[in-house]
C-alpha cells in the first residue's frame, strides 16, 4: 500500500558554515513538514527565509546539517526517488547549446527511457508547452518565457509522480502564466502532488490547497488556504435583487421585504495582506509561531 | 635513442605492478576512508559520523555497479556536444596555422631531417592537444556547478558515477576525433615533408680515380642536391649499366636512366627509408674486464650518467650481448647489427676518425668465437653492421670459454672442455656453427689502446624485420591518447572539488609532478647529491658545494631531519603520480624504433588503466561528498 505522505521533513535543519566549520547563516530551523499525494503546496517566505534550502534538501541538492527529509519514503539523497520527481528549478538551469529537442532527448535518457517512448514524450510535450515551432531552435536563442516552457517540459518527461516548481510563474506573460495555473491544476486532477514555491502570491492563491509560510528559517504558518484566509471576527453577507432602499436596512430589511439571501459567512483576506501581516508579526515577535488564520478584518 | 630503463616484458611486470599498485591502493583508500571519518565525525560526531560514512560506502556499492549505459552515453554525448559548442574547431586551426609554417623552421640539413619532422609533429599534437583537454576537463564540472546546469541533471536519476564517467568519456572521445584527424594531417605533412628527389646529370660523372675493386670501369659521381635537402648521394654507375647509390642520412633513392642529348641523366626517385620502424631485438648485457673475467659492469670512466658502462681499448675487455631465439629462418642472409655506443678518449688520436672497434660472434655452447669487422666508431648515431651468414676464418678464430670469479675465489670456466678444431674451420656459417639452441653471443671490444666504449644494454641490437611506419606513427599518436586520458581524468577528479582555474593548475602539477617522479623517487632515496630539498636550499644559502660535507651542529642536524620528512613525503607522491613522460612514444617513433606491443603498448595502456580508475574513483566520491548546490 502507497503512503500518503509523499514529502516529510523531520526536526530539518540546515546551517551554512564558511571554509573553518565557522557557521555564516542558519538556514532553515527544525523544519517538520508533511506533503501529501495529491495536493498542491505552496511554501512562500521572503528572500533568505529558507524556500529554496528546503527544496534543494528535499531534492538532495544539500544534505542537512540535522533532521532528515523523505520522498517517498526514502532518504533525500537516494538517487531511485528521482524517478518518481520532475523539478522545475527557479531559472531554468539548462545546456543553452541544445535545441528543445536535444534538451528533452537528453533528460530522457537520464531516465533510461527507450526510443520510441522518448521520442512520443519529446512531441508531446513541445506542443504541450507550445515550442512546436521553436523546437529545433538552441536554446541560447530563447526568450524567459520560452525557456520556462521548456523547461517545465523537462521537469514532466518522465511523467512525474510529484512535481517541484520554484517559481513557476516568473518570466511568463499573463496569458502563459494562465496556462502554467491550468496546468498545475490538471497534474492535481491527474493526482500528481505539486510544491511550488513562489513570489507571486496571487498565483499562489489561485491554485495551491495548502501553504506553508517560511520566515528566517522557520515555518511561521501552516495549512490550508481557504482556512488561512478566513476572517473569522466578520460576518459577510452577499446578497442581489434589493432596491436602493432594501440596501440600506441589510439584514432586517432583507428579512421584512422577502429579498433572496445568497450567503452568509466570513469574509476572506488576500494571501498577500495575510503574508505581510505574518512578516510583520513575526519580526515584532521573533521565534513565535503566528496564530493561524486570519483574525482581523483585512 | 638511449633507453635507460628498458620496460620487461608485461608478463614479468604485471605481478610485481599490480601486487605494488593494491598496496599503494589500499593505503591510499585507508587513508581516504579515515581522513572522511574524521570529518564526518566532527561534523555530525562520532556515531552519527560513522554511520554516514558506512551509508556513503553502501551508496557507493551500488552506485559503481548499478550505473547505466544509456545514462553514461548520455552524459557522454552532452560532454561532446558542450567541447562543440566551444569551438574547439579553433585549435584545428591554430594547428593547421603552426603545422603549415612548421616547415619552414626545420632544418633539412640536419643529419635525422625525419626526426624532426615527426618529433615536430607529435610535440605540437601533444600540446594542442592535451592544452585543450585541460581545459575541457577541469572548467566543465565547475561550469556545470556554477550556472547550475548541473542542478537539473543530478535531480534526475542520475548517479554520481555516471556523471564523473560521462565527463570523461565524452572529453575522450573529443579527444579521440581530433587526435584521429591531426594524425592524419600529421602523416600527410611528414610523407610529404621528407619526400625528395635527386637528379645526377652525365656532368657530374667522372671515371673513378682510386684503384681498387670498385675502380674496375663503370662511372662515379654526386647528384644534386634537391630542391629542398642539401645533401648529396654518390653513385657508381658499373660497366653494366647498374646504379649503386650509397645510402645518405639513412636512406637512399631507386634509380632510373633517362638518355638525352647530353647523355644519360640518372633520376632518383622519391627516398627511401628516411621514415622506418625499426624492429629490435635486444640482448643481455655483460662485460669482461681487462683480465678477461666476466663481469656484471664495466669500468666507471667518471661520467655522472651511469647508463653505460666502459671497456678499455687493447685489452681483454670486451661488453657481450647474448642474444636468445635467433632463428634461421628470420635472417637467412645473415644478421644485421645497429650499435649507438659511446666513446671516451683518453687521448685525442685522430679527431678526424673514430675509434677502431671489433665485433665478434661466439657461440656460448661449443665456446667458438669468430671475428666478423673491424669497424670505426660512429658517435651519437647508429652505426649499422652486417653479420654475414658465412664468415671466411681470416681473423683468428678462437675457442673462448666462460671465465667468471667465483665467489669464494679461483676461476669457474665453462665449457670446461672446447674442441680445438672448430676453430681451425677455413670458413663458418652463422647458424650452423656460432647459434646454439637460438643462443648467440656478440662480443664488441675497443681495439685502440687508451680508448675507451661504453654501453648499455639497448646500445647494440639485432636489427628484424622493419616494421611498418604508418602503423607506427599511429602508434606515437596512441602515446598522445594515453597521456590525454591522464590529463582528462585527473582534470575531472578535480573539477569535481576545486574551480575550473585551481583544477587546471592542479592537474598540470600532478602531472609535471608525475612527468619529475622519477627524481622525486632518487631524492627520496639519497641518490641525488646535494641531499634533499632543506639541505639543497642550505647549501644555496651558504654557498656550500654538493659534495662537500655539511659541518655538524644544530642547523645540519635540524635540515637533515626536515629533509627525512620531505623525503618520505616526496616518496610516497612520486609514488602516487604517473610517470607521466613514460607514456609518449615520440622518441620511439622520431628515432624510428618500432613500438612493439609487448611491452611498450601493453605496459602503458594496463598502467593508464591502473591510474585513471583510482582517479575516477576518487572524483565519484568527491562529487558524492559535495553539495551540488552550496
Amino acid at each position: 500500500m502507497q503512503s500518503d505522505v509523499i514529502i516529510e521533513t523531520r526536526n530539518l535543519t540546515k546551517v551554512y558554515r564558511d571554509f573553518w566549520g565557522r557557521q555564516k547563516v542558519r538556514a532553515l530551523k527544525a523544519l517538520d513538514l508533511q506533503i501529501r499525494r495529491g495536493e498542491i503546496f505552496g511554501l512562500l517566505g521572503p528572500n533568505g527565509s529558507g524556500k529554496t534550502t528546503t527544496i534543494k534538501l528535499i531534492l538532495g541538492l544539500l544534505f542537512p546539517t540535522s533532521g532528515e527529509v523523505l520522498v517517498f519514503g526514502k532518504n533525500a539523497t537516494e538517487v531511485t526517488k528521482n524517478e518518481r520527481i520532475g523539478y522545475l528549478p527557479e531559472e531554468s538551469y539548462l545546456y543553452r547549446f541544445l535545441n528543445a529537442e536535444e534538451t528533452l532527448d537528453f533528460y530522457g535518457r537520464l531516465f533510461n527511457m527507450p526510443a520510441a517512448l522518448r521520442r512520443q514524450r519529446i512531441a508531446d510535450l513541445i506542443e504541450l508547452v507550445g515550442l512546436t515551432k521553436a523546437k529545433r531552435r538552441p536554446l541560447k536563442e530563447y526568450s524567459k518565457g520560452m525557456t520556462r516552457r521548456i523547461g517545465l517540459a523537462q521537469a514532466l518527461i518522465n511523467d512525474p509522480e510529484l512535481i517541484i516548481l520554484d517559481e513557476p510563474t516568473t518570466g511568463l506573460d499573463p496569458i502563459g502564466t494562465r496556462e502554467m495555473k491550468d496546468l498545475i491544476l490538471k497534474f492535481k486532477d491527474e493526482g500528481k502532488t505539486v510544491v511550488m514555491c513562489s513570489h507571486l502570491l496571487a498565483d499562489v492563491q489561485d491554485v495551491c490547497d495548502r501553504i506553508g509560510i517560511l520566515y528566517q528559517g522557520e515555518l511561521k504558518e501552516l495549512g490550508r488556504v481557504d482556512s488561512l484566509l478566513t476572517v473569522r471576527e466578520v460576518t459577510e453577507i452577499r446578497a442581489s435583487g434589493l432596491n436602493d432602499q432594501a440596501k440600506s436596512e441589510i439584514e432586517e430589511v432583507i428579512r421584512r421585504h422577502n429579498g433572496e439571501l445568497i450567503s452568509i459567512g466570513n469574509p476572506t483576506t488576500s494571501l498577500e495582506d495575510l503574508f505581510l501581516d505574518i512578516i510583520h508579526q513575526s519580526e515584532a515577535h521573533p521565534g513565535r509561531r503566528v496564530g493561524g488564520g486570519a483574525s482581523n478584518g483585512h | 635513442m638511449v633507453i635507460e630503463n628498458p620496460l620487461p616484458p608485461f608478463l614479468e611486470w604485471i605481478g610485481p605492478a599490480a601486487l605494488n599498485w593494491l598496496v599503494v591502493a589500499l593505503l591510499v583508500g585507508v587513508l581516504a576512508l579515515a581522513g572522511g571519518a574524521l570529518v564526518a565525525m566532527l561534523r555530525s560526531g562520532p556515531l552519527a559520523g560513522l554511520r554516514v560514512v558506512g551509508h556513503t560506502l553502501a551508496e557507493a556499492a551500488v552506485d559503481l555497479v548499478a550505473m547505466s549505459p544509456r545514462r553514461v552515453w548520455a552524459l557522454a554525448v552532452l560532454g561532446v556536444k558542450e567541447s562543440i559548442s566551444r569551438r574547439i574547431v579553433w585549435v584545428f586551426a591554430i594547428f593547421l596555422v603552426a603545422l603549415s609554417f612548421s616547415g619552414w623552421f626545420i632544418d633539412r640539413g640536419s643529419t635525422e631531417p625525419a626526426r624532426l619532422y615527426i618529433s615536430s609533429v607529435l610535440s605540437r599534437t601533444s600540446f594542442l592537444i592535451l592544452a585543450l583537454m585541460l581545459i575541457l576537463s577541469t572548467f566543465s564540472l565547475p561550469t556545470d556547478l556554477k550556472n547550475k546546469t548541473l542542478h537539473t541533471v543530478v535531480t534526475k536519476p542520475v548517479r554520481m558515477s555516471e556523471v564523473v564517467l560521462g565527463r570523461m568519456l565524452g572529453f575522450m572521445l573529443v579527444g579521440t576525433a581530433l587526435l584521429g584527424v591531426m594524425c592524419a594531417i600529421s602523416w600527410v605533412f611528414v610523407i610529404r615533408g621528407v619526400a625528395h628527389t635527386h637528379e645526377l646529370p652525365p656532368e657530374n660523372l667522372r671515371k673513378p680515380e682510386v684503384s681498387g675493386p670498385i675502380a674496375v670501369g663503370g662511372l662515379v659521381g654526386y647528384t644534386e642536391p634537391s630542391a629542398l635537402f642539401p645533401h648529396r648521394h654518390r653513385v657508381y654507375v658499373d660497366p653494366q649499366g647498374q646504379v649503386n647509390i650509397e645510402p645518405e642520412y639513412g636512406h637512399t633513392h631507386p634509380a632510373q636512366a633517362v638518355a638525352s642529348s647530353r647523355g644519360t641523366t640518372y633520376v632518383l626517385g622519391n627516398q627511401e627509408g628516411m621514415l622506418q620502424a625499426r624492429v629490435p631485438i635486444y640482448g643481455k648485457l655483460r662485460f669482461r674486464d681487462t683480465n678477461g673475467l666476466d663481469t656484471e659492469k664495466g669500468i666507471n670512466v667518471g661520467d655522472e650518467w651511469m647508463y653505460r658502462s666502459y671497456i678499455q681499448g687493447g685489452t681483454e675487455a670486451a661488453a657481450i650481448w647474448t642474444f636468445e631465439n635467433i632463428r634461421e629462418s628470420d635472417f637467412p642472409d645473415g644478421i644485421p647489427i645497429e650499435m649507438n655506443i659511446g666513446v671516451f678518449r683518453t687521448h685525442k688520436g685522430n679527431i678526424e676518425k673514430g675509434v677502431t672497434g671489433g665485433l665478434a660472434v661466439r657461440n656460448p655452447k661449443t665456446g667458438l668465437r669468430v671475428e666478423v669487422e673491424l669497424f670505426e666508431s660512429a658517435e651519437f648515431r647508429i652505426k649499422q653492421l652486417h653479420i654475414p651468414r658465412t664468415i671466411i676464418n681470416r681473423r683468428n678464430a678462437r675457442m673462448v670459454q666462460r671465465r667468471a670469479n667465483l665467489e669464494g675465489g679461483g676461476v669457474e670456466v665453462s665449457p670446461p672442455d672446447v674442441d680445438e678444431r672448430l676453430a681451425r674451420k677455413p670458413e663458418f656459417d652463422l647458424f650452423e656453427d656460432l647459434v646454439a639452441d637460438g643462443k648467440m653471443e656478440v662480443w664488441l671490444r675497443c681495439v685502440e689502446p687508451g680508448q675507451y666504449f661504453g654501453a648499455g644494454g639497448p646500445d647494440l641490437y639485432i636489427r628484424a624485420a622493419d616494421a611498418s611506419f604508418t602503423l607506427n606513427f599511429l602508434k606515437g599518436y596512441l602515446g598522445i591518447w594515453l597521456q590525454m586520458a591522464l590529463v582528462v581524468g585527473f582534470g575531472v577528479m578535480f573539477s569535481t572539488f576545486l574551480s575550473g582555474p585551481v583544477a587546471a593548475l592542479a592537474t598540470v602539477g600532478a602531472l609535471l609532478g608525475g612527468y619529475f617522479s622519477d627524481f622525486m623517487r632518487q631524492l627520496a632515496q639519497h641518490k641525488v647529491y646535494g641531499g634533499g630539498p632543506f639541505e639543497a636550499f642550505y647549501r644555496i644559502v651558504t654557498q656550500e658545494n654538493l659534495i662537500t660535507e655539511l659541518e655538524p651542529g644544530i642547523r645540519t642536524e635540524v635540515t637533515r631531519m626536515a629533509d627525512t620528512v620531505a623525503e618520505f613525503l616526496l616518496g610516497a607522491i612520486a609514488s602516487i603520480l604517473p610517470p607521466f613522460g613514460e607514456f609518449s612514444y615520440a622518441e620511439h617513433v622520431a628515432s624510428g624504433f618500432s613500438v612493439s606491443g609487448d611491452p611498450y603498448i601493453l605496459v602503458p595502456v594496463v598502467r593508464m588503466l591502473g591510474y585513471v580508475l583510482p582517479v575516477f574513483l576518487a572524483g565519484y566520491f568527491f562529487l558524492k561528498t559535495r553539495e551540488v548546490a552550496r
